[in-house]
This record gives C-alpha cells, sequence and structure tokens, in this order.
C-alpha cells in the first residue's frame, strides 16, 4: 500500500480532472486509488474488484482534502470492512470535508494569499511577492495534501475521530479571522494604488460607483454579483465617456 | 500590443491554458487568480508594471468568488492574461477600465465553458458505464484522461480566442483622458465587489470585526502614503 502513496499523491492534485454532475469528483477519486490497491489485487483479487467499482462512486470534498477520505476508504478496504459501511463512510465524509476545505482555502488561505500578495505589489515589491506568496501557499498545499492521506490511511474507518482531533476544525475557524483582516487591508491600498495618479474627478467617480455598487448589493443581494455589477458599471462608464466632449 | 509575435502568442496561450485548467482540473495551485495570471502575462510581454495593475483590478472583483464545488463561478484566467495584452502598450491609467470589462465579460464566457465541460465529462461516465460497474481501471484511468485533455481544450481554445479578440481590439482602443474614468469607475465597482464579498463572509461574528479593524489600518495607510 505503501508503494502507491506518492503516485496517488500526484494524482490526487487532479482529483476534479473529469468533475462532471453524475459522480463529481468520483472518477478523480477511483484514478487516486488505484495504486493503493494494487497491493490488494494479488492478495484478494475478488475484494480488489469490489473495491475498485467503489472507489469511483459519487463523492465530492474540497479537492486538496480528499486525500483523507481516499485514505480512509483504501485502508477500511484493506481492513476487510463490509462493503455497504464503506459506502456509508463514503458519503458521511462528503459534506465535513467540504466544508472543512472551504472554510479553511478558499474562505481563509487563498484571500489571506491573495491579499497580502496585492499589499506586496502596492509596497512595490514587484514579481517577488508573487513567487512568495507561490511558494508558502502550494508549500501549504502539498503539506496538507500529505497530512491528509497519512492521516486517513492510518485511521482507516476512525478517520472522523481523527479530524476531529486535528489541527484543522480550528485553523478553519481561525483562518477566516486573518482573512478579514488582511482583506480589510488589502482593498484600500489597491483601490489608492490604482487611483493614485488621477486627479478628484476620478476619485469622485471611484466613490460613486463604490457607493452604487454597496447598494445595489444591500438591495438585490446574491442576484447582482460581483462580476455582473462589473460589467454594467464599467460598460456605463465607457458609453458616458465615449459620450463626452 | 497588437503585433504578438508567434512565440509570444504561443506563451500566452499556453499561460493562459494552464491558469484555466488551474481552476478546476490541475494543479489547482493559485494560477488561476488574476494577480497571478496578469504577472504570469506580463513576463511574457515583458511589461510587468501594466500586468501587475490589471491584476491587482481584476483581483477586487475575483475576491467575492469562491470556486466551491458543483457552483457556477467565473473563470478569469484566460480573460485575464490576454486583457493584459489589451491594456499593454499604453497609458495604463486610459486603458485598464476597459481591460477589466474585456477581462470580465471573458471570465463569464469561461465560466460557461466549465459548465459545458462538466456535461460533456457527463456523457462520456454515462458511455463507459459497464466499464466502471465492473471496476476496471483502464476505464477510470481513460476516463480522467479525457477530462483532462478535454479541459486542456476548452482552456486553450478559450484562451487563444481572448487572444486573438485583444488583438483586434487594441489597434481600436479609444484614449484621452476622459476614459481615465472608466478606469476610476472600474475600481470603484471592484472595490465595492471585494467589500461586498468580505462583508457577506464575514457574516456578524469575530471575522466582521478583525474586517473593520484591517479596512480601518488600510485607509489610514493609504492616507498617509
Amino acid at each position: 500500500m505503501t508503494s502507491g502513496f506518492l503516485r496517488a499523491l500526484w494524482r490526487l492534485c487532479s482529483v476534479q480532472g473529469a468533475w462532471n454532475y453524475e459522480r463529481m469528483t468520483g472518477v478523480g477519486m477511483g484514478h487516486a486509488a488505484e495504486p493503493l490497491l494494487e497491493d490488494l489485487k494479488s492478495a484478494d483479487p475478488a475484494r480488489h474488484a469490489e473495491a475498485s467499482v467503489r472507489s469511483a462512486e459519487y463523492f465530492n470534498s474540497h479537492p486538496y482534502l480528499a486525500g483523507l477520505a481516499l485514505g480512509a476508504l483504501v485502508r477500511a478496504e484493506y481492513d476487510l470492512v463490509p462493503g455497504p459501511q464503506i459506502s456509508r463512510l463514503r458519503a458521511a465524509l462528503t459534506s465535513p470535508l467540504g466544508a472543512l476545505g472551504d472554510r479553511f482555502f478558499w474562505a481563509g488561505v487563498v484571500p489571506t494569499a491573495i491579499g497580502l500578495a496585492i499589499m506586496g505589489v502596492v509596497a512595490g515589491y514587484g514579481l517577488w511577492t508573487i513567487a512568495v506568496v507561490l511558494l508558502l501557499y502550494n508549500g501549504l498545499r502539498i503539506a496538507t495534501g500529505v497530512w491528509a492521506l497519512r492521516t486517513g490511511l492510518a485511521s482507516g474507518a476512525r478517520v472522523g475521530t481523527a479530524i476531529g482531533e486535528s489541527w484543522l476544525p480550528g485553523a478553519a475557524s481561525q483562518a477566516g479571522l486573518v482573512a478579514g483582516l488582511i482583506v480589510g487591508l488589502a482593498v484600500p491600498l489597491a483601490a489608492d494604488w490604482l487611483l493614485d495618479p488621477q486627479g478628484l474627478a476620478a476619485v469622485g467617480v471611484a466613490v460613486v460607483t463604490l457607493l452604487a455598487g454597496l447598494g445595489a448589493a444591500w438591495r438585490l443581494g446574491p442576484r447582482i454579483t460581483a462580476v455582473k455589477f462589473g460589467l454594467i458599471a464599467i460598460g456605463l462608464a465607457l458609453i458616458l465617456a465615449w459620450g463626452l466632449p | 500590443m497588437s503585433g504578438l509575435s508567434g512565440m509570444t502568442f504561443a506563451l500566452l496561450s499556453a499561460w493562459g491554458a494552464l491558469t484555466g485548467m488551474d481552476l478546476v482540473t490541475f494543479p489547482q495551485a493559485l494560477l488561476s487568480r488574476p494577480l497571478i495570471a496578469c504577472a504570469g502575462a506580463g513576463v511574457i510581454l515583458g511589461d510587468v508594471a501594466t500586468g501587475l495593475r490589471v491584476g491587482v483590478l481584476l483581483e477586487l472583483f475575483a475576491l467575492d468568488v469562491l470556486p466551491v464545488g458543483a457552483s457556477r463561478y467565473p473563470d478569469y484566467g484566460p480573460g485575464a492574461v490576454a486583457a493584459v495584452v489589451l491594456a499593454s502598450g499604453g497609458p495604463w491609467v486610459e486603458h485598464l477600465g476597459i481591460a477589466a470589462l474585456f477581462a470580465l465579460g471573458l471570465a463569464v464566457v469561461g465560466g460557461w465553458s466549465l459548465l459545458w465541460i462538466r456535461q460533456v465529462n457527463g456523457r462520456m461516465i454515462q458511455q463507459a458505464a459497464a466499464g466502471l460497474a465492473a471496476g476496471d481501471p483502464g476505464t477510470i484511468a481513460g476516463l480522467q484522461r479525457r477530462g483532462l485533455a478535454g479541459d486542456l481544450i476548452r482552456s486553450l481554445g478559450l484562451s487563444a480566442a481572448a487572444l486573438l479578440l485583444a488583438q483586434a481590439l487594441h489597434p481600436v482602443l479609444p484614449g484621452g483622458p476622459r476614459f481615465a474614468l472608466v478606469t476610476a469607475a472600474a475600481v470603484g465597482a471592484g472595490v465595492a465587489a471585494a467589500a461586498g464579498g468580505a462583508i457577506r463572509a464575514a457574516g456578524r461574528g469575530a471575522r466582521l470585526r478583525w474586517l473593520v479593524v484591517g479596512t480601518g489600518i488600510g485607509l489610514i495607510a493609504a492616507v498617509l502614503t
């Protein structure tokens, strides 16, 4: 099982490679499971065939934490846990791993990394900032992937307890606070940097657009997305600018 | 920057394709973020300053987006790369807003293309039902390869089309001081998007307090610098 660890880890980098509405990341999980299940092929061919079928069934989670489920499910196959119980474990892991990963990475680490990158660029560090942020982010992502697969393989059907006792739930809560602070810092600095060489008229236009955007968000809620508002506001400004003498 | 050489066009197309794939399929390494995508395009074009300006502006819009599972979200990468081509080689103050409009439009098209590729993947899975039911590793590997190849084709096609469009539009871009107001409107819209997303994500708990503290410090720093 350990011989396939690195290949499984590599395949987890593209776990959403065949994402679809029927099985979501199921095919990617099956592809990543195959190197880990190789030893089962010679030891118990019938069990291997069953495990291969199960490995590509419906699954969805945060992609960086999919290793927790993959390791746990593969370990359960080697432990000869009954098939229906493995399928239930697979279904039970979907929501918690999705929610934890979304909170930690998408709503925490990513906005923090991008906010820091923006501040570095605004401060004049340019490409160095981009390089450092990419290195740190991907270092964390790879370390999390290794930890996830190892923890899953070590815990098997007890993976829920292992996740609950790990650093992840606490980090997911803290990451959001840091992201709030960093994004709060970065946005005014970015606006100042982009408007800096322009005059008061430009600042006025930006403030009016900002207030219109906040008003639209307050009145329309999620019906007005960032992209929709951007297209409308910039499009209108372009038409008005064209009409100016 | 309307006359890209063949090599530059190829490099930008490849970079745009990688940023497009990075969003969902491979390697999900932050390359699809507008700031990273635009910085890379700036390096390829030899105009890092414009790349960073376009990237920071587009990030204000992208900070609102969480690429969560089955939800719909825009694909910024390929359009952001082409937007740097559009904004490059001229006064950025006049062209930045137009480049942002261009990138946002293409991000929407990219989002639609993601839905399409997911449906294509679904049809491939239905066709391979027998192999999946038998647990055939070859069938699973084949589906994975075709899924990745499909996303590569999607991202490359989107990047190449966006670059061709940017090249065609570049010579006819309107200029003049009044178009700096379009850039100002884009900055205002971006700040509204980022603020709206941050407030929504913060809810009413401790994160909101941290956001308020950060914004306060950021505003003071912006005024003082």
